[in-house]
């Protein structure tokens, strides 16, 4: 092989990955300089790539379109206390499954996997209807304690515990440590990975949900920003793409910062998620 | 400082019984190892005096106190693992540390305790350090200092040097037999190799499938071995024993003891065999020489044969041990002991 | 002493009551709740006009021709992402499965459209395919392709569905794939290079077996995840145009306030098909798939 082909081959490589690069993050691109467009601009032909003066109105356009502070503090309520739920319920749980030993461990473990198996697309109606009987249809609660057990948190620590050395427990007994003591200063401080992947993965998946909110809410003083932006299409009617896009840049930004400043954590994530 | 007991204690895992009506006394102040190949209920009966895996029936006494129903943590006494089973989100500090903390002992008194330990045991430099940072040997050390702050009044120790490289094993082990010396507490310590055993023990308690066959101090496990068991496990080689061709009785000798030479010598027994194999190992060199009655490890200070050579094995009557059908070693006072003496005179050469 | 023993006793099940009682309460009884629900002609309004019909409902589902059309949606759907999904990320992750920083880098960008709500993903899709001012076009006019109407028509709405669909989810099979490659023992293909075999051969014989209960991982994932399409739908076609794109989910969606019994009917279906699915990949994955 000459040196010369070899050269075009890896230029060719490096030319066709960035290509599908942009592919994949182009859409983005989009979204966000239509979000600075004004409306004609919107409409020419051939398409607008880089507004002429970007337009910061439209952000305050979409803004004032709904009650979007609302709908951002909904989310962000929802999202951390799901968050914070789930991680007081999943510790205890996955560390008695990990390492007690107990009559009827495998049935209680293996609902947990069923658990993990039936989608929130099965449930929702019968869950819907327990909420308004309850009476507290009108509050966030039904988008937040149906996701208060996390069966694939659950699993994934424990796993994790596990891999935890039986005689560092042992260890921890040993030197007179409670039960929560061992769960607090051992177990949790160990298993930080884990805990990071789960509370990052309840935090991309229920920032971004939109079918439980969907069914579970009927005002906007209990939506979530992802509901608020969808329905920026029917408030602003469906051509006026560049408020709709501006909404859309505000629920998108905040996941993409993140996801920016630590790609590396969250690809790791999810990887790990799926190898186990 | 206590002396440990186990009454009628029988262990069963899953229903298997491991361990079935033992009874055994440990010293106090005594350093006494629990040997025995993998799977022989060492472990087992240290995991009992720690709490960790209580005896399904019996008692466990320490100090004369049934502590079956007092939890690990409560019952005064400390534990090495093998894997040192260090914790690793917390500092050699908080390492040491976090035994008196969950005991309630005051910070003033806490801090002077784990700096005096860990100045004695050489890790007073690196109290702020995370465990992952240190060596094995440090970590050793960590796992030793963990156990030594409590002042418990037993010490057991699981294989704990089994992690090391050899010369620092050796280096260890003699830490270790002055640290009991210096502290006097009970060390029950559990181990697979009976080098370790020999070289620290007051007493070893010698174990085989679940059942103790012999506890003695090292020189009389290795000079009066009370069964074909201890005197094959102990020693390296092993004791040769062979078969005596009468009533099941068999006859062995130490490697060391037998005498290699050209021609045939004047000792009670005397063989006669071809070198088979040679070992140069230094200062000393161990032959395997094959006879009609079998093959024998000889371990001579000089290395005067070579493989194929034809050679004398020669016994004198004071090394000789005999073993009944069952196994069991028969003494010197016995009064069979004689006629298998001269059983083994008469097969002069064989 | 005997209090503390207790105590032991029943920590284990102290410790994992509240998940189980998460479970029990938004999981279990839910299904029971919808298999009860599914025999009843449901009254929202007043329940004790609520009437128990048995398997009315069930009968009602296999006989409506809406019903079969978003089962046939579904299928389709499914069978299009799947297909695609798979054939797609393992070419794209075998070339990128070379540690490098542009690897890393060009996988992180295909992943970046998993980590982004759906609904985001939807409208900026939307407006993509929009038929006279989206990019799409432009580009296939710029190429001298002819113009398509995307989601605008019952032929190719759906086809626009699953496009979009893959493109969201490829990033995260990528990943996988190439963990999974990336995990396979070097020495292994040494051992190949020195047998002689071919590029071809060392990926058919070597590669694609060692990576098989990954793919297979990815394969029910994919499968599940795609039955239960909605947010897709939802946002870009409302289930059109002339139910085109309305699938199962969606189906049991838009009855769900009109007449809930047949929505619950239709929920059991829906987890019958899920149970199955599971099922029989399980089977399968006892069989067939390689594994260490």
């Amino acid at each position: 092989m000459s040196k010369a082909f070899q050269y075009t081959g890896l230029t060719l490589s490096y030319l066709l990955k960035t290509a599908i690069l942009i592919i994949f993050v182009f859409p983005f691109l989009w979204m966000i300089s239509t979000s600075l467009q004004t409306y004609r601009e919107t409409l020419s032909y051939p398409p607008t790539l880089i507004p002429a003066l970007p337009q910061w109105i439209n952000f305050v356009d979409a803004m004032s379109a709904g009650p979007f502070p609302t709908y951002a503090k909904n989310s962000i309520t929802i999202t951390l206390s799901i968050i914070a739920i789930q991680l007081l319920v999943m510790i205890p749980a996955a560390y008695a499954f990990a390492k007690y030993r107990f009559a009827g461990k495998n049935v209680l473990f293996s609902l947990v996997l069923l658990a993990f198996m039936i989608p929130g697309q099965v449930t929702f109606i019968p869950v819907y209807l327990m909420m308004a009987d309850w009476g507290i249809a009108k509050t966030l609660l039904p988008q937040i304690i149906p996701f208060m057990s996390n069966a694939f948190g659950i699993f994934l620590l424990r796993q994790y515990f596990m891999q935890i050395p039986e005689e560092i427990v042992e260890a921890a007994r040993l030197d007179n440590a409670s039960e929560f003591t061992i769960m607090r200063k051992i177990m949790v401080p160990m298993s930080m990975p884990a805990l990071a992947t789960i509370a990052l993965f309840s935090f991309v998946s229920h920032w971004n949900d939109y079918f439980w909110p969907l069914i579970m809410t009927d005002s906007a003083a209990i939506r979530p920003l992802t509901l608020g932006i969808a329905m920026l299409r029917e408030t602003e009617g469906i051509s006026n793409w560049h408020i709709i896009m501006a909404g859309n840049v505000v629920l998108v930004i905040p996941i993409l910062v993140v996801y920016l400043f630590c790609s590396k954590q969250i690809v790791k994530a999810f990887v790990y998620s799926g190898i186990k | 400082m206590a002396s440990i007991e186990f009454v009628r204690v029988t262990k069963s895992f899953d229903k298997q019984e491991v361990i079935k009506d033992l009874d055994l006394k440990i010293e106090d102040g005594k350093f006494t190892v629990l040997v025995g190949p993998s799977g022989c209920g060492k472990t087992t009966l240290l995991r009992m005096i720690a709490g960790l895996d209580p005896q399904t029936s019996g008692s466990v006494l320490i100090n004369g106190k049934d502590v079956s129903r007092i939890a690990p943590g409560q019952r005064g006494v400390a534990m090495v693992f093998q894997n040192y089973a260090i914790y690793p989100t917390m500092s050699v500090r908080e390492n040491i540390e976090f035994g008196l903390k969950n005991n309630k002992v005051g910070k003033a008194e806490r801090t002077e305790l784990v700096e005096s330990i860990s100045r004695a045991v050489g890790l007073y430099d690196y109290l702020d350090r995370k465990p992952s940072t240190l060596s094995g040997g440090q970590r050793q050390r960590v796992a030793l200092a963990r156990a030594m702050v409590k002042k418990p009044s037993v010490f057991l120790m699981d294989e704990p040097l089994s992690n090391l490289d050899a010369k620092l094993r050796v280096q260890m082990r003699i830490e270790l037999i002055e640290l009991h010396k210096k502290l006097g507490t009970t060390f029950v310590y559990v181990t697979h190799d009976q080098v370790e055993a020999m070289s620290m023990a007051d007493t070893i308690v010698l174990m085989n499938k679940g059942v103790i066959q012999q506890e003695a101090p090292p020189d009389r496990m290795y000079r009066q071995p009370s069964n074909c068991f201890t005197a094959q496990f102990i020693g390296v080689p092993p004791m040769n024993i062979a078969e005596l061709g009468a009533n099941g009785v068999k006859y062995g000798f130490r490697p060391e003891s037998a005498n290699l030479s050209a021609e045939p010598g004047d000792e009670l027994f005397s063989l006669r065999g071809r070198i088979a194999t040679r070992e140069m190992l230094g200062s000393e060199t161990i032959y395997q020489v094959r006879s009609g009655s079998g093959a024998f490890m000889i371990k001579c200070r000089e290395d005067l044969f070579a493989v194929d050579q034809e050679a004398y094995v020669g016994v004198p009557a004071d090394k000789l041990n005999f073993f009944g059908p069952d196994e069991r070693r028969i003494e010197a006072r016995d009064s069979s002991y004689r006629d298998y003496l001269e059983a083994l005179r008469g097969q002069r050469h064989g | 002493m005997d209090k503390k023993r207790l105590g032991e006793l029943f920590r284990p099940y102290l410790m994992i009551a509240p998940a189980m009682a998460g479970i029990c309460l938004f999981v279990l009884y839910p299904i029971i709740f919808l298999g009860y629900l599914s025999l009843y002609d449901y009254n929202l309004m007043n329940k004790a006009k609520s009437k128990f019909i048995g398997f009315e409902n069930f009968a009602e589902i296999f006989s409506r021709g809406d019903f079969y059309k978003s089962l046939s949606n579904t299928v389709i759907y499914t069978a299009g992402v799947v297909v695609l999904t798979l054939l797609l990320s393992l070419v794209i992750a075998v070339w990128l499965s070379k540690k490098s920083k542009f690897n890393v880098f060009v996988q992180a960008g295909i992943f970046t459209p998993h980590v982004v709500s759906i609904v985001s993903i939807a409208l900026v899709w939307l407006w993509m395919m929009e038929p006279n001012l989206g990019f799409l076009n432009y580009v296939l006019k710029a190429l001298g392709l002819p113009p398509s109407q995307w989601l605008q028509s019952s032929e190719s709405a759906l086809m626009s569905v699953i496009l979009v669909s893959v493109w969201q989810g490829i990033g995260y099979y990528v990943l996988i794939i190439v963990a999974a490659l990336q995990s396979i023992s070097p020495s292994i293909y040494e051992a190949a290079a020195l047998d002689n075999a071919s590029k071809l051969k060392v990926f058919w014989k070597i590669t694609l077996p060692m990576i098989s209960p990954q793919l297979f991982f990815i394969l029910v994932i994919m499968t599940i995840g795609s039955f239960k399409v909605f947010d897709t739908v939802k946002v870009m076609t409302g289930g059109g145009p002339n139910n085109a794109t309305n699938t199962l989910v969606y189906y049991i969606f838009e009855n769900r306030t009109t007449n809930i019994g047949y929505a619950s009917a239709t929920g059991v279906v829906l987890m019958m098909i899920i149970a199955l699915l599971t099922f029989v990949y399980f089977r399968l994955l006892s069989r067939r798939v390689h594994y260490q």
